[in-house]
């Protein structure tokens, strides 16, 4: 009790409050069954945040350069020049292994070799 | 960890857990909370399904503020206590005027009173929440916190954010306005027999 019985006679108030306490309302299943579903529901929702913080860092990376760039224009002309790259990459050599082309890049600068045997 | 052993943790423990994921702390939660809310919510409205609808939100909001609960720095039920009044002020202030008039109590009726004390309970416990109803927010909640809660004037202050000086001037003052309200029901409703 959260008074002294005292006091509570002295204003004349202790029963009504003994009353209220003896008659709480309690409350229905559905509002019990209203509560756990908010809880249950509310879980859900936690662990899926969590994981997504968890998962976030990687993604903000990826995010982050696709962003500076410049979004899908930059990044189709990038795509076009890497496999532009490597196509020349692979097919150049097999182009110049024969044939005059071979001769050419050869005889370029033969003073060059001279000069660069020169200096041992 | 099973249920009984989970049972007996403290509030903000078990807040923990349900952070956690856990569905047993969830339920012991729900349990043990509800009732203390849905009464106190009751309490300061009157009306008993717009306590259950505070009480519900309440119960959202603490379910929501779970993972960032910092166990330590405040007490859950303080916590719920101050959400509590918070709701059924904007309710009340929404919907004035809706207090149940002390006349329209129902009177104990004639020829059944000697062979009903729990009914008289009852009719006290009507009295008194028809008479809070009629009292001003700061003392109907003052005077319910300390009175039918059984809190501290320490913790009141916490709840209302207020001093304890406060706290006391403000059940002082339900408290006379609640004799002055029940004045003329306290023989009929067996207070004489009391004294």
């Amino acid at each position: 009790m959260p008074m002294s019985d005292k006091d509570q006679d002295l204003d004349g108030l202790g029963a009504f409050f003994d009353a209220a306490r003896a008659h709480s309302p309690a409350p229905s299943p559905d509002l019990l069954a209203r509560v756990l579903s908010d809880a249950e529901a509310e879980q859900v929702w936690i662990t899926r945040r969590a994981q997504a913080a968890t998962e976030a860092p990687r993604a903000g990376l990826l995010e982050q350069l696709y962003r500076l760039l410049g979004g899908w224009p930059a990044m189709a002309g990038l795509t076009t020049a890497i496999v532009a790259g490597v196509w020349i990459g692979t097919a150049l050599p097999e182009g110049v292994s024969s044939g005059a082309e071979a001769a050419y890049l050869v005889d370029i600068t033969p003073e060059a070799v001279f000069e660069l045997a020169g200096d041992f | 960890m099973p249920f009984d052993a989970t049972e007996d943790l403290p509030d903000d423990a078990l807040l923990a857990r349900f952070a956690d994921g856990d569905a047993v702390a969830a339920r012991i939660l729900t349990l043990r909370l509800t009732p203390r809310v849905m009464a106190h919510a009751y309490r300061l409205l009157g009306n008993r399904t717009e306590a259950e609808d505070v009480a519900q939100e309440a119960l959202l909001r603490l379910w929501r503020q779970a993972p960032v609960w910092r166990a330590g720095e405040a007490k859950v039920s303080t916590w719920l206590y101050r959400v509590v009044a918070n709701l059924c002020i904007d309710r009340r202030r929404r919907a004035r005027g809706g207090s149940v008039p002390i006349d329209a109590i129902p009177e104990p009726e004639d020829g059944q009173a000697s062979a009903a004390e729990q009914m008289q309970d009852r009719a006290r416990a009507d009295a008194l929440q028809s008479a809070l109803d009629q009292l001003p927010e700061r003392q109907r909640q003052a005077v319910v916190l300390r009175h039918i809660e059984g809190l501290a004037n320490p913790e009141i202050a916490d709840i209302m954010d207020v001093t304890v000086e406060a706290v006391e001037s403000l059940t002082s003052r339900g408290k006379r306005a609640l004799s002055a309200l029940l004045a003329g029901r306290q023989e009929e409703l067996g207070y004489a027999d009391e004294r």
